[in-house]
């Protein structure tokens, strides 16, 4: 069932259940105001491992998957992204090369930010600052995961009883 | 102190503020500042001295992840996110710290967004760090393959990068090696064996020199 592009954040139904969509009003406004919504099919790829951070993805609709790639070309997943999560924040904010390579799984509507656009409002918007830092600290946990699974060969935290 | 840069740039208000919140405290050698699996107290922002941060399995098998220098703050996505502490933190050389409590961290970050953006750019730079693990750890095919490219990220530092033969100070035994790249310590013990009779290092006490800097980069692309 194809849907019409939801382009407004303001009316966007799903925008309170989202970690980042979730900020105030103005806040809100703001960023609708620089973000560009397109739609991408099935195996599109929003950005390449290693090229440089030209702005973020949030998936309004879809699911995208973020991977490595060695030399040789043989591929590793590090994590699947769905509705409300955005991609390509942490290199777009050190303005460091893109450290994975994300390709859409599902049809997807995503919303674009350029770096400087993101940059700047989050110079200005404060709360959506702090909203930054969250998204980073689960991305990261994620990522640390992967390490666990692919170091170690496990996916949980082994439960540690409580010292003092 | 160098680790105070990453709060330093701030406006006079956000370091007195940080001023009020931080605890400083000098840890020995050996002295583990926080376990995988605990709730998160708070952060800790190395100030002096270098920290070990490892994963490990519940058969004993450690991983360590990388080597913390002054700057870094440690605990980071746990205090902010509330979950476990995904690391344990082990000082490998006797430390100073600054500890916030989780709290106080959180107040400060609502309250000075200029600190708030640099706390996002530590947390991008971990994660690029997690990602270049999971390449490596996932991608690399063999020991020797990981060995090397440990090395070269190891003599690219301190100004060394651009000699035709850079130095690294060996600072992790051969265990501990081990436990960086996935393998044993006697397969570590033998890579380096290897490397030094085919001359691509060499041994000058606890220096390695990189004789053949691009043996050792062919090394580290195709194992």
């Amino acid at each position: 069932m194809a849907s019409a592009i939801q382009n407004s954040c303001i009316e966007c139904v799903s925008r309170s259940d989202r970690l980042f969509c979730d900020l105030p009003a103005e806040t809100l406004g703001a960023f609708n105001r620089i973000k560009t919504v397109s739609a991408f099919s099935r195996g599109s790829i929003l950005f390449r491992e290693g090229t440089p951070a030209r702005g973020i993805f949030l998936l309004c609709e879809g699911k995208a998957r973020l991977s490595v790639c060695s030399e040789s070309g043989k591929r590793l997943t590090l994590q699947i992204v769905g509705p409300g999560e955005v991609v390509g924040l942490s290199a777009a904010l050190s303005g460091t090369p893109y450290e994975v390579t994300a390709e859409i799984l599902e049809d997807a509507q995503v919303a674009i930010v350029r770096r400087k656009d993101l940059l700047e409002f989050l110079h200005d918007y404060r709360e959506a600052c702090l909203q930054v830092v969250h998204l980073l600290s689960e991305d990261l946990h994620v990522a640390y995961d992967r390490v666990r699974s692919v170091g170690l060969g496990r996916t949980r935290r082994p439960r540690v009883a409580h010292l003092n | 102190m160098r680790a105070d840069r990453i709060f330093c740039d701030l406006p006079a208000s956000a370091l007195q503020s940080f001023e009020t919140i931080k605890y400083a405290t000098a840890y020995p050698k050996g002295a583990v500042l926080f376990v995988e699996g605990q709730a998160p107290r708070g952060i800790f922002v190395l100030c002096k001295g270098r920290v070990k941060l490892s994963i490990c399995a519940s058969d004993g098998k450690t991983l360590i992840l990388k080597i913390a220098e002054p700057g870094e703050v440690l605990g980071l996505s746990a205090t902010v996110s509330g979950k476990p502490y995904e690391l344990t933190a082990e000082t490998i050389d006797p430390c100073q710290v600054n500890f916030v409590k989780r709290e106080d961290f959180l107040r400060f970050l609502r309250e000075h967004s200029d600190a708030c953006f640099k706390v996002a750019e530590q947390l991008s730079e971990k994660y690029n760090n997690a990602c270049h693990e999971v390449r490596s750890l996932g991608l690399s095919h063999s020991a020797g393959e990981k060995l090397a490219k440990l090395l070269l990220e190891w003599s690219s530092k301190n100004g060394e990068a651009a000699k035709q033969e850079p130095r690294l100070k060996l600072a992790l035994t051969h265990e501990e090696i081990a436990q960086m790249i996935g393998t044993s310590r006697e397969t570590v013990t033998r890579l380096f064996a290897d490397l030094k009779k085919r001359q691509i290092v060499q041994a000058k006490g606890s220096t390695l020199v990189i004789r053949n800097k691009s043996a050792l980069r062919l090394l580290a692309t195709n194992g």
